[in-house]
């Protein structure tokens, strides 16, 4: 209930700023008469859905002596059968523009499916091991049928999806398989594979955007994909001998896209570019001097004080919706 | 609050109204730009990405600044403790002036930097008090862990009363819960503490005498004394004496009371509570009661799959993630068969709501799940309620 609104509304119509046909309805909802249960179903069919692919893995993990694995791949892969294919008679044609979604269920009904096929996928492989030594090349497959499959059906969701399964098959095939001819070790190469998965995310963003092919999949690939760069840079800090490599990325990184951001209005990679600078120049000014404590407490004062007065003078600029 | 501040709180909850009812369409951009003009703005807000940056770099540049100056004067005197005591006390009280000069004189709201030093401002003047209680007071645990507690909330609720931050009022109940635990009989405190606030805090979380802000602090308090009534009667924490645990009695309550009564009571009432919570919430249609009543609900179903073993562990789940979707499906049918897809006051389609609520549950779900919120869905806005169409100012009358 909201009684400031409730009281507003009647003034508004009365000085003829709103159109009286509107405010019932705005009434009822600011008096609390007419509730949306909109977003609290939104999240109940999330937490099922979580629920429904967390009871499918302690089935696989618990139960596989008992049932058999044709058995287990089979249920799972007709119960991910049934989900996409209950999505797919519903959806409605493809474009590459946005489209708007049938019903409420529709994206989680998507995302169900595409996890229990996920599953599935793993279990066939961790069971008769299709793939032999490339096993991980099966989070590859994922990503990419995720990817079609967000694709096809417009759905942010699933595309987040492909994406960190894409970096996660990243991850895993360096980790597992040691480092390569580049790096001598393993750390460095996880690293290394984060910054180059990073860049190829925020590639495909600027891709999307400029062909205008579901553009409004930019913004996921490209935060995740700054996320990754400015984490794997920022993974070096600590790295003897490197570390000053790193640091001085970081720091261009950071500026570089705390730069484009402020130019373009593009708010959450404008504190991303911000934090890694300001990381990265900390980084460098604390270990270049080894200086001593009180110089350290007095950079953190001097310096987040300059760059406020920088973020009051910049948030005046951007004007950032409230 | 201030009177000033409490205006224009009032006209930004307005203001906020109306940005809402112009993203669901319902008013168009010029019927926006006059409602703005006519409940004019005199803060300085800024938006929630910069909001965050400020508080960040505010508090860390108080915290940078205190250090220094710590070090640089009572290092060369080899302070033991009472000079950082004096300074985090005096620097807190510095901290409150700078606040209220931002919030009143220099009108900032929303703005990051009032915030952070409203909270530096209680951290210090907490750590300066706690550093004279253990050290030259040197008071036992038992009475210094619980003067803390009250003395945070008595801050806390001082600073959410006179600024406004609901998560302050928040705080300041949770740590009186907390400080009630030391005391003889604390959980039967929580339970009629609760029952007594509750319906208070439910007129003063309506009450049009008072601006938005402190009417989301009783909302606050509200969800922390439900929950706290929750866990007050929860065979779990009955049975493991959670509250009972903190001073280490359990002669009151709890299970060495050995009373048999209480317990049937607490399993009872863990299977109670959250079915009231529900019926208040759907009778009055309150948010806090829907949302406290569903996570305490999935909290006794939890329960009851530890105390009983119904079946293996997997079927629990899919079974329950399998009902849950179908209960989704048959709420969603219900309420869109009623008169202009609306039942008893609640309907499934969008309305043009609180967006800071709306926000929080989209990052709440992309939390989650590491991933964005779901698209709208088609034709999202155009709700077409019961109390009458919308069609002026250009605005589609399909609304």
């Amino acid at each position: 209930m909201n009684p400031d609104v409730a009281n507003a509304i009647p003034k508004l119509v009365e000085s003829g700023i709103l159109p009286p046909e509107n405010a019932p309805l705005l009434l009822r909802v600011a008096r609390r008469e007419l509730v949306s249960v909109h977003w609290e179903l939104r999240m109940l069919l999330y937490a099922g859905v979580l629920l429904l692919t967390g009871g499918v893995g302690v089935l696989v993990a618990e139960n596989l002596d008992r049932i058999g694995p044709v058995a287990i791949a089979a249920g799972i892969g007709l119960a991910a059968a049934a989900a996409l294919l209950w999505v797919w008679r519903i959806s409605p044609p493809f474009s590459w523009r946005e489209v708007k979604s049938p019903n409420l269920a529709f994206d989680y009904m998507l995302l169900l499916g595409v996890l229990l096929a996920a599953a599935d996928l793993a279990y066939v492989e961790v069971q008769f091991t299709a793939l032999g030594a490339h096993w991980t090349w099966h989070l590859l497959i994922v990503a990419v049928l995720t990817a079609l499959a967000a694709f096809r059906f417009d759905s942010r969701v699933v595309f987040s999806l492909a994406l960190t399964t894409f970096a996660a098959w990243r991850g895993v095939s360096v980790a597992w398989f040691g480092p390569g001819l580049l790096w001598d070790r393993a750390e460095s190469a996880v690293r290394w594979s984060s910054i180059a998965c990073g860049v190829l995310f925020v590639v495909l963003g600027f891709l999307l955007k400029r062909m205008d092919r579901k553009a409004h999949f930019e913004p996921l690939a490209t935060h995740l994909g700054w996320l990754l760069i400015f984490g794997g840079l920022a993974s070096g800090l600590g790295e003897a001998g490197f570390w000053l490599f790193y640091a001085l990325g970081l720091l261009l990184g950071g500026a570089a896209l705390a730069a484009g951001a402020y130019r373009f209005r593009r708010f959450p990679l404008f504190a991303f570019g911000v934090v890694a600078g300001y990381v990265a120049l900390t980084r460098l000014v604390l270990e270049l001097g080894e200086l001593a404590q009180i110089f350290g407490c007095f950079w953190f004062f001097g310096s987040a004080i300059l760059l406020l007065f920088g973020l009051i003078v910049a948030q005046r600029r951007m004007r950032e919706p409230l | 609050m201030r009177a000033d501040a409490a205006l224009a709180d009032r006209n930004a909850s307005v203001r906020a109204a109306a940005r809402s009812w112009q993203k669901a369409e319902a008013i168009d951009e010029p019927t926006l730009k006059a409602i703005e003009a006519a409940v004019p703005d005199d803060r300085h807000r800024v938006g929630p990405v910069f909001r965050v940056l400020l508080f960040l770099f505010s508090v860390l540049a108080i915290s940078g600044g205190f250090g220094f100056v710590l070090l640089l004067v009572l290092e060369p005197l080899k302070d033991e403790g009472w000079g950082f005591a004096v300074m985090a006390i005096l620097t807190g009280i510095a901290l409150t002036v700078l606040t209220e000069l931002q919030i009143g004189r220099l009108k900032r709201s929303q703005g990051g930097t009032e915030a952070a030093t409203s909270f530096a401002a209680l951290g210090f003047l907490m750590g300066g008090v706690a550093w004279f209680v253990f050290d030259p007071l040197d008071l036992p645990d038992d009475r210094a862990i619980p003067a803390l507690l009250l003395l945070a909330a008595v801050l806390l609720a001082a600073a959410a009363w006179r600024w406004g931050y609901p998560l302050y009022a928040g705080l300041a109940a949770a740590s009186l819960l907390a400080a009630l635990t030391y005391v003889p009989g604390g959980r039967l405190l929580w339970i009629v503490l609760a029952l007594l606030a509750a319906p208070f805090l439910m007129r003063r979380s309506d009450s049009e005498r008072l601006p938005p802000a402190l009417r989301h602090c009783f909302t606050a308090v509200l969800i922390v004394a439900l929950i706290g009534l929750y866990l007050a009667v929860h065979l779990g924490s009955f049975d493991l004496g959670a509250i009972e645990l903190v001073r280490r009695s359990f002669r009151d309550l709890g299970p060495a009371s050995k009373i048999g009564t209480l317990r049937w009571l607490s399993i009872a009432a863990t299977a109670l509570v959250p079915v009231v919570y529900l019926a208040i919430g759907i009778r009055t249609r309150r948010y806090p009661f829907l949302i406290v009543g569903l996570g305490t609900a999935i909290a006794s179903l939890f329960t009851l799959r530890i105390y009983v073993h119904l079946a293996p562990l997997w079927v629990v789940l899919t079974l329950s993630g399998a009902a849950l979707i179908a209960v989704v499906f048959a709420l969603r049918r219900y309420l869109d068969s009623g008169p202009a897809k609306e039942r008893g006051g609640f309907t499934a389609e969008p309305l043009f709501e609180d967006l800071a609520r709306q926000r929080l549950l989209e990052v709440g779900v992309a939390v989650a799940s590491f991933s964005p919120d779901a698209r709208t869905v088609r034709d999202e806005p155009k709700f077409a309620g019961g109390g009458g169409e919308f069609g002026g100012g250009g605005s589609s009358s399909e609304f």
